[in-house]
């Protein structure tokens, strides 16, 4: 009842035509940054944060807030469309999203990922005002035992994102996990693997890495097999281009799974929206029937993940909010901005300001149906980008690629890094290595090593401390699960096999 | 390119060049946005702190260009400091530092760049740090906790940043007084440095007043001491370290602004202008009172005195703490 009451109280604020407005404008603004790679929500919200001072507080955050959920959506037109990821939380998008794409379904991609965004993006928001404060206080029993169970789960997910070798899935998992190493070590503040380059102290930029790789190395690829000439064929009207009912059927396991993997991850101040869209798009694999067509473009395959990194929005402001505890780059600007307006942000925040967090709590259901309303229509528009025959397309594949690479950190070493890496890209196709696996090992490497090390510490070397805890324990068997999953899947083909050879 | 698109200003100066004019010595003033790095991304401590004091010093119509932030992070400071050594003799270019400016290139091959290669303009604030452990946590001084971890050497955890980072060098200062051990686990973010506390995976964290005052107030956690000369206003009843009997040197946290190398004299005179006006303003006064920070404003000749104090202090710590001093 009381939840009711400060609900409609906080209806109340979103719904005033200023509110209606600025929640507009943040969705709109969020959906441009998304869709562009490189400058990401953080940086725009930076830019941003001082217009905000002459505006009441709480259309202040519901325009910001707007700006790092709408982020989330527009992150997946460019990873279906060009394989070039939006933002790092959707590159797990790329993986089918791209081949859907090429099979003249980008429509339905694009449909699709709007549609979990939204389910997903809703129930972040109801999680966000039923259970913030419980979770909160869940998530803190998260240590880093516990983080590195879950990077553990995370990259037994590797077996999934395998395709015909699993060894060659391993090789790119290790240089994944190496290159993820680059830079200064954290515990002894050395640097690692940097060449004596300073530009490399701070590691290899992931979304250099990833645009490289995804993007640059499909347009080499296409470029040789001159098949890029042929322009995917796209079907006319927007009833043909949307989802159909069988594909939301289909989705319906993805819808929940992104939702709260998303959530559950965001809600965690170590981890993010790569980790989440990665951990629930290794789930949506590990649980389906036709697990070996991921990757060759399978409609759960993108919603998951673009339902997670929705999710995952929601679950990052629970620490924000509950506790005052940012978890990311986005959040750690939003807690700025809080206190330059003159709030105490901690545990008493909800409490002592009610307007300010029910306002956006109630501003982000509107601002998801928004982005629904505002996405869905955009899917025709974005989709017509196949149309351009591949010497545009190309040549606008590399030109975007450049400029955003080199937006995220104005640094030209890092629009050379994107070169190299969309070489290697190329030769990962050509000899048929999984570049999801090298981009598995990047994202839940840094993560991973950090948890393990931290845990050791903790512990003074003794491994018991992963099985001696619950949550870690639970997690570390899972995965270990996982991994006998193929084992037994080859078992069972062996055992057909012979039995058909007795017969 | 860029050196055309601001020709006006360029040939009007040039003009003013020729005219003979009596005063020779130009004033300088921003023809341009200025470009301000920090070497933390957008969320950042240096992130935040740069982007309230342009917004400040806008708001105070001290500045008539726009400050654009740069983020240029990676490696502790030694990218941004290496961005800055390439803009040599900018003049709209500025850069916020912090102490690690100073540790940084004393451990790092890398870091080719030190704080004295570029050009100090003033020194700004000094944060204060305040020990904290959880509320229900037995230790309530800090005799407490160093008892608790002389019984049990290696078993308590302090959470924090990198090695090099002021909460570990004030962990190494306090081993080497008490005799005392315990372990230092590094996190990259403040988030995760405090959520490890306030879960109770973590005992013990060094921690700023601004960034603990929620979390004391809603009975979160303790202070046990503040890592202070003095007592913190906003924390009357917590002793200092010193009046708990352990005599250990602290270690100043600055935060400051400064130039590309070779700024030009007439830029730094600007500068200088700017910031003597800017830390007598109500604005600034609020923002050092809400941050808690402490009032530590310097420039000139005393400036470079503390730069080169804290150098030498942070290069014995570091010596001490057995870390690799190559500078």
């Amino acid at each position: 009842m009381d939840a009711l009451g400060n609900l409609l109280l906080g209806f109340s604020v979103a719904l005033a035509p200023v509110n209606l407005f600025w929640c507009f404008v943040g969705v709109v603004l969020g959906t441009i940054v998304g869709v562009l790679p490189g400058l990401g929500p953080a940086a725009t919200i930076a830019m941003l944060l001082p217009l905000t001072l002459k505006m009441d507080h709480t259309t202040a955050i519901i325009t910001l807030a707007g700006i790092f959920y709408g982020a989330r959506y527009g992150g997946s037109t460019t990873s279906i469309l060009l394989n070039m990821p939006g933002e790092s939380s959707s590159v797990a998008t790329c993986l089918d999203g791209y081949q859907m794409a090429r099979q003249g379904r980008a429509g339905a991609a694009l449909g699709i990922s709007a549609i979990a965004s939204f389910i997903a993006g809703t129930v972040g928001v109801l999680g966000l005002m039923l259970i913030a404060p419980p979770l909160a206080r869940f998530a803190l029993r998260f240590a880093p035992p516990e983080y590195f169970a879950l990077m553990v789960l995370g990259l037994a997910m590797v077996v999934f994102l395998a395709g015909d070798s699993m060894v060659k899935a391993l090789l790119a998992l290790l240089v994944g996990l190496w290159l993820a190493t680059i830079g200064t070590d954290l515990f002894s503040a050395e640097s690692r693997f940097t060449f004596g380059q300073a530009k490399l102290l701070g590691g290899v930029d992931f979304i250099a890495a990833t645009v490289g790789i995804f993007a640059i190395g499909e347009v080499l690829v296409n470029l040789q097999s001159r098949a890029g000439g042929e322009i995917v064929k796209l079907p006319r009207g927007i009833r043909n281009l949307l989802p159909t009912l069988q594909d939301l059927k289909d989705c319906r396991f993805a819808f929940v799974n992104g939702s709260l993997i998303g959530f559950f991850v965001g809600a965690l101040p170590g981890a993010g929206a790569t980790v989440a869209s990665f951990l629930s798009y290794g789930l949506e694999k590990a649980v389906s029937r036709h697990p070996e067509k991921f990757g060759t473009g399978v409609i759960e395959g993108v919603a998951a993940p673009e339902g997670a990194n929705n999710a995952d929005a929601g679950g990052a402001l629970v620490p924000l909010l509950t506790l005052g505890i940012p978890g990311g780059n986005t959040t750690a600007i939003l807690l700025g901005g809080l206190i330059l307006w003159g709030y105490k942000p901690g545990p008493l925040l909800i409490q002592e300001h009610p307007q300010l967090f029910w306002g956006l709590v109630a501003s982000m259901y509107v601002g998801n149906v928004l982005l629904l309303v505002l996405n869905l229509p955009l899917v025709t528009l974005f989709a017509q980008i196949l149309r351009l025959p591949s010497h545009v397309l190309h040549p606008f594949i590399v030109g975007i690629s450049v400029v955003g690479v080199y937006s995220v950190n104005n640094s030209l070493f890092d629009v050379w890094l994107m070169a190299l890496f969309g070489l290697l890209g190329y030769l990962m196709r050509k000899l048929d290595f999984p570049a999801a696996a090298l981009i598995l090992g990047l994202v839940l490497g840094d993560v991973m090593e950090r948890a393990l090390r931290q845990s050791l510490m903790m512990s003074q070397g003794d491994l018991a401390i992963f099985v001696n805890r619950p949550i870690s324990a639970t997690l570390l068997a899972i995965a270990a699960v996982l991994l006998c999953l193929p084992a037994l899947r080859w078992v069972r083909a062996w055992r057909s096999e012979a039995v058909a050879g007795e017969g | 390119m860029k050196r055309f698109r601001y020709s006006l200003p360029v040939a009007l100066a040039g003009v003013a060049l020729l005219l003979p004019h009596p005063a020779a010595s130009q004033e300088f003033k921003p023809s341009k946005q200025i470009e301000t790095v920090v070497h933390t991304g957008p969320g950042g401590g240096s992130d935040l702190f740069a982007r309230a004091i342009a917004e400040m010093l806008q708001k105070e119509k001290l500045i008539s260009q726009r400050m654009q932030v740069v983020n240029k992070s990676g490696g502790g400071p030694a990218v941004a400091m290496a961005y800055l050594a390439e803009k040599k003799g900018d003049s709209h270019t500025i850069g916020f530092y912090t102490g690690v400016w100073v540790t940084n290139p004393l451990t790092t091959v890398e870091a080719t760049v030190t704080l004295k290669d570029l050009t100090p303009v003033t020194r700004l604030v000094l944060e204060p740090a305040v020990i904290a452990v959880k509320a229900d946590s037995p230790y309530k001084t800090v005799k407490d906790f160093i008892e608790a971890a002389k019984k049990n050497p290696k078993q308590l955890n302090q959470s924090g940043g990198t090695v090099l980072s002021r909460d570990n060098l004030m962990r190494l200062l306090l081993q080497k007084a008490t005799g005392a051990q315990w372990n230092f686990i590094s996190f990259p973010s403040g988030g995760e440095r405090l959520s490890n506390l306030l879960g109770g995976h973590v005992q013990m964290m060094v921690i700023e007043p601004q960034e603990a005052g929620e979390q004391i107030r809603a009975g979160n956690l303790r202070v046990i001491a503040t890592l202070t000369e003095k007592r913190l206003a906003s924390l009357p009843n917590v002793p200092t370290i010193k009046e708990q009997g352990i005599d250990v040197p602290l270690i100043p946290q600055a935060r400051g602004m400064l130039l590309p190398p070779a700024a030009p004299k007439e830029v730094i005179a600007y500068w200088e202008g700017v910031f003597d006006a800017f830390v007598k303003t109500p604005s600034w006064k609020q923002y050092v009172e809400q941050n808690q920070f402490e009032d530590a404003y310097l420039k000139g000749a005393a400036l470079n005195k503390f730069i080169d104090a804290l150098k030498d202090q942070m290069r014995e710590v570091l010596k001490e703490a057995g870390a690799k001093v190559i500078r």
